[in-house]
C-alpha cells in the first residue's frame, strides 16, 4: 500500500457527509472529524466542498508557525500540531491556502486532517476515502485512475502569483497541468442578494442553469 | 384501551428518547475488539458489507468490508454510525405492560398471556379478521416468511400487511403487470455499462449514496446522465440534462418523452412485435403528447423533452431507474407502467448495460415484499387468490386450503378500518404508522380506537407508546439471517451480540406467541436457519424461487440473485436476457394510461405543492436514526424549502419561521430558501414525529391498484409565522 | 541574515553560560559553599544554559516567532504596565501552573502533566541551587541535630534534623521523584495503549524524554536506597550513573519535546495578542464578509509571509487581492469552485 496516493474530485461529492462522520472514528482525534466539508453556497444549489489537508511539499501552515508545532514526517505526510508545542495562535489557520486547519479553541490546539496517520502506519486506508460514495475521495493506486478517469490528476496550484505543490492529487481537465485558483470571478460573493431571476448560480454552472423554473 | 397514559411529549422523551448518542460504548479510549464480524448495514435497499468491531458482546465500532461487491468498503453516514444504536441508552431491555403512568417492566409470561387471552378475546368477539398484523421491511426474510406463516395459521387473519405498502408497492405491481415479475431487471454492476441513464423520482444520492459510486462511473466511461425531479437533488447538480417536473405530472412527462422518440422512429419495432404487447394502444394515447402540450402539463420545457428523448432514444444501451418519486402517487402504478414503456419501446432490456429497475427504499424493501408478508401474498410470491398457489401453499404448511385466509387489507387500509372500528385489536412489529402514514391526526385517533395493541420493538417508538403490550425485540445486529437487496441478492447477515437484558429475539416472540395460540407444529423454530429452510422449501416452484439457497452458499457468494432454482443453480442477476420475460406467453406488456392529474391539486386557496423526501442522515421513521447524535447534527430538524422566488411572494426570509398547512392539518417550522426547487412547490422531509411530522399535512389518498398513499404531492397554503 | 541570527545566537548562548557561572560564583560566595563534587553537574548546567540560549534565540527570530513575541512585549508595556502584567500573570498561572489547557483536552494528560512538570520543577528547584552553592545546610555550631539553611550564604531558616521540616527537607528530591514516576507511569500506560499516540509517537520526541527522565529518577532513589537501606552499597556506582542520566537529560532539554517550556513563553504572548485583537478592529473577508480573525493578525500575517517568501497575491482588474483577506471557509469554497469549473461542473 506504499505507493498509493489520494486523489480527490470535489465535482463529484453529493454532499453525504459519510466522510465527516467516518472522520470522526480515527483514533488520533476520536469523535472530532478533522474533514471539512460545506455547501459551497446552498441558497444558490448544492454543491458542495469536501477538505482534507492536501499535506503541501512545503507547506505554509507549518512554516507560519511560531512554534515549530507542525512537522512533516518522511513521505511528505504534514501532520497535526505537536500536543506540546501549539500555541494555539491560528496562523496556520489563516494561512493554509486551502483552509485546512482546524483550531479546538477550548484545547488550545490546532488539530488537522494527518491523512489518518493511525490507519495509513499500519497500511489500512484512511476512513474519508474509503467510505466515500462518490469516491470523491480515493485512496489508491495511480493506475486506477488513470484507467478510469477521464479527468487528469494535479498537485499544482496557483494562488495568485504563489505555486503550491503538495502531496494529494486534484481532478482536474485533462489539457491541464495545475490548479488555477481565479477568484476575480467569484468575489461578488456569497453575500451577494441572491436574484432568483438570474440563473447562474454563485459558482460552477449547474443544473439550475438549464432548468427553467416559471414563477 | 390504547390512550397514552404519561401527560407529555416530554415524559416520554425523558423515559424512553430519543436520547442522543455520541459515544460508543465504553468511550473512544480502547477499542480494541474481540472480533470483527463481517454483516451488513441495516439501513436502506442498498444492503452496504460493513465490519462491525465486538468487545464484550458489545459493537463499539466498524471497519469498512471492502470485499463485499456492492459497496467495496463504501458506507453513507448512516452506515458509518449504525454501530451506536447497539447499547443504547434507549434501548428495551424487557416487556413493557402498559400503567396508568406510561409503562411499567412486567414479565415474558405477562406479556404473551395477556397478548394471547385478548387475540382470543377479540377474534371471539369480533371474528378473526378483526385482529390484524402490521410487519415490516427492514426484516430478514425468515422473519417476513414467519410473519405471513403467523398471521395465516396463528392468528387466522386476512389482516397482515407491511410497511413495505409506504414505500415500493407501486413499482411492484407495475413490474408485474408489465414484466410477470417484481424485481429489479438488472444487477447494479450493470449500471457502470451503459451510456444513457435516467434518474426518475430518486434522490439518489442522499436516499442511495453507494449507487453514487455506479452512476459516476458511468459517466466516467462517457454515458449521459438524466435526472427528473422537482428539485436539483446532488446527484442532479451535473447531470446532462435535468428535467424539473412538476409533482404529479410524471406519467404525462413520459409520454411527452415517448411522443418526440415516436415521431423520430428512435422505437424498436422488431423488439416491439417480438416480445411485447399492447404497443399500439401506447402509440395512439402518445400522439397528442407534443412537447408543447407535454410543458403546459409538466412544466419541463419543450425543449428539454426534445433533448431527453434526442439523448435517450437512439442510444445503444441505456438504464432507466425510478424510486418513490413516480410512485408515492395515486397513478403511482401508471407512472412506473409510463416508464417501463419508455424502456420497453427501445428493446434495450435484458441485456448487459441495458435495462431497468425500482431502487427498493428499505433495508429489505426487496426481501420483505416476497415471502408471504403482504395481504394478497404467500410465500415464494405466490398469489393468495390464485387457486392453484393457495393450495400448494396449504399442502405445504399442512393445512387444510380452506383454512388459508383469503386477501386481507392493506397498511394504510387496516388504519382506516380500526379507525371505523372494524378492527379492533392489533400487533406491530418494525412499524411506526404514526409518523409514517399520511394524516398523523387520524392515525392517533384510529390507535386510540384500538381494544389492543401490541407491538414489538427494540427503541419504543411513537406508535407504540401506544400499544398495552411492548416486546422488547432484536436489532438487526443481534440476530442473523437474511435479507434480499434492491437487486434482488439475497445477502447473509451474521449475529454480531445476543440481546441485552431480558430482550427476545423478534422470532422468538413470534413463535411463542404462535405456540400459545394453539400452532406448536408450526413454529417450533430454534434457529433463523431453519426458517431458512422451510423458506426456500416454501418458495420453491414460485414466481420467487429461493430453493437453491442455503445460508452457507448465500455467504460463501457474497450474495445469490433469486430465481435460484437448484443448489446448484448459480443465481440469476440479470433478468429478461433474450426478451424473455415471466408472462405466461414470454411476452411484456404496454400499458397506456391517460395522464391524470394528482388526488388533491393546487387551487386558489391551497396554490402551492407539498411534497415530502428523505435526507441522507436519517432512515424512515427515525427510530433509530433520530437517537444517534452526530447523524441528528447532521440536519436536526426538518426545513421547509422553497425557491426565493415563493418566498419573495410571501415575505418569507431564509430560516424564518412558516407555517404549512393542508386540508389535513399544519405544520411550522423554519424555512430553507433554497433555488435548488421549483418556485410552485415546496418539501420537507419527513423523518420526524408529533409536531414536527410533515405526514401531519400529506394525503392518504390510495394508488387503486398498489394501495401507496400520495405521499409525493398535495395542495398546501405557506405564510409567514414569525423570525428566529 | 543567517549570520546575524547565529551571531546572536552564539552571543545569548555566550551570555547564558557567563550569567550561569556568575551566578555560581556570586551566589556561592566566592566559591566558598560551592561543592567541588557536584562540579559535572555545574559544568552540565553551564553547557545547558548555553545551548538553550542558542536554541531559544534562534527559534525566537523564525519571522513568526518574532512577531509575536515583539508584539508580547509591545502590548505588555502599551498603555500602562498594570493591565497587560495582569493579564500575563494570569496567562502564567493559567498556562504554566494549572495548564488548564491540558485539562481541557483530557483529564488524564492533565494530572500526568502536572505530576511530570510540577514533579520536575520541584526537584530542579532544589537540586540547580545546590549544585550553584546558592544554598547550603549548616549544622548549627551549638546543636548538631539543628541544621541552619543559608541562601547564598545567609542564614535563612533552621531545622531539627529529627523533625518533620528536617525529613521534609531531607526527602524533597524523594517525594518529587515519586510524584514523577507517577506521571511517568501514566506516560508510560498511555503511550502503550491509545492507538492515535501510538500511530504517531517519534522515539526521540515522545519516548527518549520518557526513558531519560525515568533514569534520572531511578537512580535519584536508588542513591537513597543505598545509603538508607543497603549502607551505601553500590552508591559510588549510582553516584556515576545518576550524573550521567542527569547530563542526558539536560542536553536533551533544548534539542528535543522538553524545549517546548521554554516555547510556551510563545503562548503568554499569543494570549495578549489574542486579547487585543478581541478588542480591536477585525479583519472581514474581502469576499463573504464574515469576522474571521483581527485586522492585527491579517496584517502581522502578511508581513510573515513575505518575510517568508510567499506570495498569495493576486491581480484583478479592481486591482491587487491578497489571499490573506479572504478567510479560510471561502478559500475551501473557491478551491472546490474552480476545480469544478475547470471540468464544467
Amino acid at each position: 500500500m506504499k505507493d498509493y496516493e489520494f486523489f480527490i474530485d470535489q465535482s463529484r461529492c453529493i454532499g453525504c457527509q459519510a466522510c465527516v462522520q467516518a472522520c470522526g472514528e480515527c483514533d488520533t482525534h476520536r469523535g472530532t472529524p478533522m474533514i471539512h466539508l460545506e455547501y459551497v453556497h446552498r441558497p444558490t444549489g448544492v454543491q458542495t466542498a469536501p477538505v482534507v489537508c492536501m499535506h503541501c511539499e512545503d507547506p505554509t501552515c507549518a512554516k507560519v508557525c511560531p512554534a515549530d508545532a507542525i512537522k512533516q514526517d518522511d513521505h511528505g505526510v504534514v501532520m497535526s500540531a505537536a500536543k506540546p508545542r501549539c500555541v494555539s495562535c491560528s496562523n496556520c489557520v489563516i494561512g493554509c491556502p486551502f483552509g485546512v486547519p482546524k483550531m479546538q479553541v477550548s484545547f488550545e490546539l490546532m488539530m488537522k486532517c494527518d491523512m489518518c496517520y493511525d490507519r495509513t502506519s499500519v497500511d489500512k486506508k484512511p476512513m474519508c476515502a474509503t467510505v466515500c460514495p462518490s469516491e470523491a475521495l480515493y485512496y489508491g493506486p495511480r493506475d486506477y485512475i488513470e484507467k478510469h478517469r477521464r479527468e487528469t490528476p494535479v498537485n499544482e496550484f496557483h494562488f495568485g502569483r504563489q505555486v503550491v505543490r503538495t502531496k494529494v492529487n486534484m481532478m482536474t481537465a485533462p489539457s491541464r497541468g495545475e490548479i488555477n485558483v481565479d477568484i476575480t470571478q467569484y468575489m461578488s460573493g456569497a453575500e451577494a442578494e441572491i436574484d432568483p431571476m438570474f440563473d447562474a448560480r454563485d459558482g460552477a454552472p449547474d443544473a439550475a442553469r438549464f432548468a427553467v423554473w416559471e414563477g | 384501551m390504547a390512550t397514552l397514559t404519561l401527560k407529555s411529549e416530554e415524559a416520554y422523551i425523558d423515559q424512553f428518547g430519543p436520547t442522543l448518542n455520541y459515544t460508543p460504548v465504553g468511550g473512544w479510549d480502547s477499542r480494541e475488539p474481540d472480533k470483527m464480524v463481517k454483516t451488513h448495514c441495516c439501513f436502506c435497499g442498498v444492503q452496504c458489507g460493513i465490519q462491525l468491531k465486538v468487545k464484550d458482546n458489545r459493537v463499539i465500532g466498524f471497519e469498512p468490508w471492502e470485499e463485499f461487491p456492492v459497496n467495496r468498503g463504501k458506507l453513507c453516514p448512516k452506515g458509518v454510525k449504525r454501530y451506536m444504536q447497539n447499547e443504547h441508552p434507549d434501548r428495551l431491555k424487557a416487556p413493557l405492560i402498559r400503567s396508568e403512568d406510561g409503562f411499567r417492566e412486567g414479565t415474558w409470561e405477562e406479556a404473551y398471556s395477556k397478548t394471547v387471552s385478548e387475540i382470543r378475546r377479540i377474534q371471539q368477539s369480533y371474528g378473526k379478521d378483526s385482529f390484524a398484523f402490521l410487519g415490516g421491511a427492514s426484516m430478514t426474510n425468515e422473519k417476513a416468511y414467519l410473519n405471513g406463516k403467523f398471521a395465516r395459521i396463528a392468528l387466522q387473519t386476512k389482516n397482515i400487511d407491511y410497511n413495505g405498502r409506504l414505500c415500493m408497492v407501486s413499482a411492484g405491481a407495475a413490474n408485474k403487470m408489465a414484466f410477470g415479475i417484481d424485481r429489479a431487471a438488472n444487477p447494479w454492476s450493470d449500471i457502470p455499462k451503459t451510456d444513457v441513464i435516467i434518474l426518475t423520482g430518486t434522490n439518489l444520492a442522499e436516499c442511495f449514496p453507494i449507487l453514487t459510486d455506479y452512476i459516476w462511473k458511468a459517466r466516467d466511461n462517457g454515458a449521459k446522465i438524466i435526472v427528473i425531479d422537482p428539485r436539483i437533488t446532488p446527484i442532479g447538480r451535473t447531470a446532462d440534462l435535468f428535467l424539473p417536473v412538476r409533482p404529479g405530472r410524471d406519467s404525462a412527462l413520459c409520454h411527452g418523452i415517448l411522443h418526440v422518440m415516436v415521431k423520430n422512429g428512435w422505437i424498436d419495432e422488431d423488439f416491439i412485435s417480438e416480445h411485447t404487447e399492447g404497443w399500439d394502444a401506447v402509440r395512439e394515447l402518445v400522439k397528442k403528447y407534443t412537447p408543447e402540450h407535454t410543458e403546459k402539463i409538466t412544466g419541463v420545457p419543450a425543449a428539454s423533452i426534445i433533448k431527453c428523448a434526442e439523448i435517450w432514444g437512439p442510444a445503444k444501451k441505456s438504464m432507466l431507474l425510478h424510486a418513490r418519486g413516480i410512485e408515492h402517487h395515486t397513478k403511482g402504478v401508471e407512472n412506473v407502467l409510463s416508464y417501463i414503456n419508455l424502456v420497453l419501446s427501445t428493446g434495450r432490456i435484458g441485456q448487459e448495460g441495458s435495462g431497468y429497475g425500482t431502487i427498493t427504499g428499505q433495508g429489505n424493501g426487496q426481501g420483505g415484499r416476497e415471502h408471504g408478508q403482504r395481504c394478497n401474498q404467500l410465500p415464494g410470491g405466490r398469489d393468495i387468490n390464485n387457486p392453484a398457489h393457495r393450495r400448494q401453499v396449504s399442502d405445504f404448511w399442512g393445512i387444510n386450503e380452506t383454512d388459508l385466509p383469503g386477501e386481507g387489507l392493506t397498511a394504510c387500509e387496516i388504519i382506516d378500518a380500526i379507525e371505523r372500528g372494524e378492527i379492533k385489536g392489533l400487533l406491530s412489529i418494525s412499524f411506526n404508522p404514526l409518523v409514517s402514514i399520511p394524516d398523523t391526526a387520524r392515525t392517533r385517533k384510529a390507535l386510540e380506537k384500538l381494544e389492543y395493541y401490541g407491538a414489538i420493538d427494540f427503541f419504543l417508538n411513537e406508535t407504540a407508546r401506544f400499544a398495552d403490550v411492548v416486546f422488547a425485540g432484536s436489532l438487526q445486529e443481534e440476530d442473523h439471517g437474511t435479507v434480499t437487496n434492491g437487486e434482488g441478492r439475497c445477502i447473509r447477515l451474521n449475529q454480531s451480540v445476543t440481546p441485552p437484558g431480558d430482550a427476545k429475539l423478534d422470532w422468538e416472540i413470534i413463535c411463542e406467541l404462535g405456540k400459545r395460540l394453539g400452532q406448536e407444529r408450526h413454529f417450533a423454530f430454534t434457529d433463523p436457519g431453519e426458517m431458512f429452510k422451510e423458506l426456500t422449501a416454501a418458495s420453491k416452484g414460485g414466481p420467487i424461487d429461493y430453493s437453491g439457497m442455503t445460508h452457507e452458499r448465500v455467504e460463501r457468494e457474497h450474495g445469490l440473485f433469486w430465481p435460484c432454482p437448484a443448489p446448484d443453480h448459480p443465481g440469476t442477476p440479470r433478468l429478461f436476457e433474450g426478451g424473455q420475460f415471466a408472462h405466461a406467453d414470454g411476452r411484456a406488456k404496454f400499458h397506456a394510461f391517460e395522464y391524470r392529474p394528482p388526488a388533491e391539486d393546487v387551487d386558489q386557496e391551497y396554490p402551492i405543492f407539498f411534497t415530502t423526501g428523505r435526507v441522507v442522515s436519517q432512515y424512515l421513521s427515525g427510530t433509530q436514526t433520530r437517537r444517534i447524535g452526530s447523524l441528528v447534527d447532521q440536519y436536526p430538524e426538518p426545513l421547509c424549502e422553497m425557491h426565493p422566488i415563493l418566498a419573495g411572494k410571501l415575505g418569507i426570509k431564509d430560516r424564518d419561521l412558516v407555517r404549512v398547512a393542508t386540508r389535513r392539518g399544519e405544520m411550522t417550522l423554519p424555512a430553507q430558501v433554497v433555488k435548488s426547487i421549483r418556485p410552485d412547490t415546496v418539501f420537507v422531509p419527513y423523518h420526524w414525529s408529533g409536531k414536527k411530522a410533515a405526514n401531519q399535512l400529506t394525503n392518504r389518498r390510495l394508488d387503486p391498484i398498489s394501495k401507496i398513499p400520495e405521499f409525493k404531492v398535495c395542495a398546501c397554503k405557506v405564510e409567514k409565522a414569525g423570525s428566529r | 541574515m543567517p549570520s546575524t541570527g547565529v551571531k546572536s545566537a552564539w552571543i545569548s548562548g555566550l551570555a547564558a553560560s557567563g550569567a550561569v557561572c556568575a551566578g555560581i560564583a556570586i551566589g556561592s560566595r566566592g566559591f566558598a559553599h560551592f561543592d567541588p563534587e557536584l562540579i559535572f553537574y555545574a559544568i552540565g548546567s553551564v553547557l545547558t544554559a548555553f545551548a538553550v540560549a542558542f536554541r531559544f534565540t534562534t527559534w525566537s527570530q523564525r519571522p513568526p516567532t518574532r512577531i509575536y513575541l515583539r508584539r508580547g512585549i509591545e502590548l505588555l508595556f502599551k498603555g500602562g504596565l498594570r493591565r497587560p502584567a495582569a493579564v500575563a500573570t494570569i496567562a502564567t498561572a493559567d498556562k504554566y501552573v494549572a495548564q488548564n489547557f491540558i485539562r481541557r483536552r483530557s483529564g488524564y494528560r492533565w494530572i500526568m502533566h502536572l505530576c511530570l512538570s510540577g514533579g520536575c520543577t520541584l526537584a530542579f528547584a532544589l537540586t540547580f541551587p545546590l549544585v550553584f552553592g546558592w544554598i547550603h545546610f549548616s549544622p548549627l555550631a551549638g546543636d548538631p541535630e539543628i541544621y541552619q539553611v543559608n541562601l547564598f550564604g545567609f542564614a535563612v531558616d533552621r531545622f531539627h534534623i529529627h523533625g518533620l521540616k528536617g525529613a521534609l527537607m531531607f526527602n524533597l528530591l524523594n517525594i518529587a521523584a515519586v510524584i514523577v514516576l507517577v506521571g511517568l507511569v501514566m506516560a508510560a500506560i498511555r503511550r502503550v495503549t491509545d492507538a492515535g499516540e501510538r500511530a504517531t509517537q517519534k522515539f526521540f520526541e515522545d519516548i527518549l524524554p520518557l526513558l531519560l527522565i525515568f533514569a534520572v529518577t531511578a537512580t535519584g532513589l536508588a542513591l537513597t536506597v543505598s545509603y538508607k537501606f543497603l549502607n551505601g552499597a553500590g552508591h559510588h556506582l549510582w553516584v556515576v550513573v545518576h550524573l550521567f542520566s542527569v547530563l542526558a537529560l539536560l542536553f536533551y532539554i533544548p534539542f528535543g519535546k522538553l524545549f517546548h517550556m521554554f516555547q510556551r513563553v510563545c503562548s503568554l504572548c499569543v494570549a495578549l495578542y489574542k486579547r487585543a485583537g478581541e478588542n480591536g478592529p477585525r479583519a472581514f473577508c474581502a469576499r463573504c464578509g464574515e469576522d474571521f480573525t483581527s485586522a492585527m493578525h491579517v496584517k502581522d500575517m502578511k508581513g510573515v509571509l513575505d518575510e517568508l517568501g510567499f506570495n498569495y497575491r493576486f491581480a484583478t482588474p479592481t486591482g491587487e487581492v491578497h489571499y490573506q483577506d479572504i478567510c479560510p471557509a471561502c478559500r475551501r469554497r473557491l478551491v472546490a469552485l474552480n476545480q469544478g469549473a475547470s471540468l464544467g461542473r
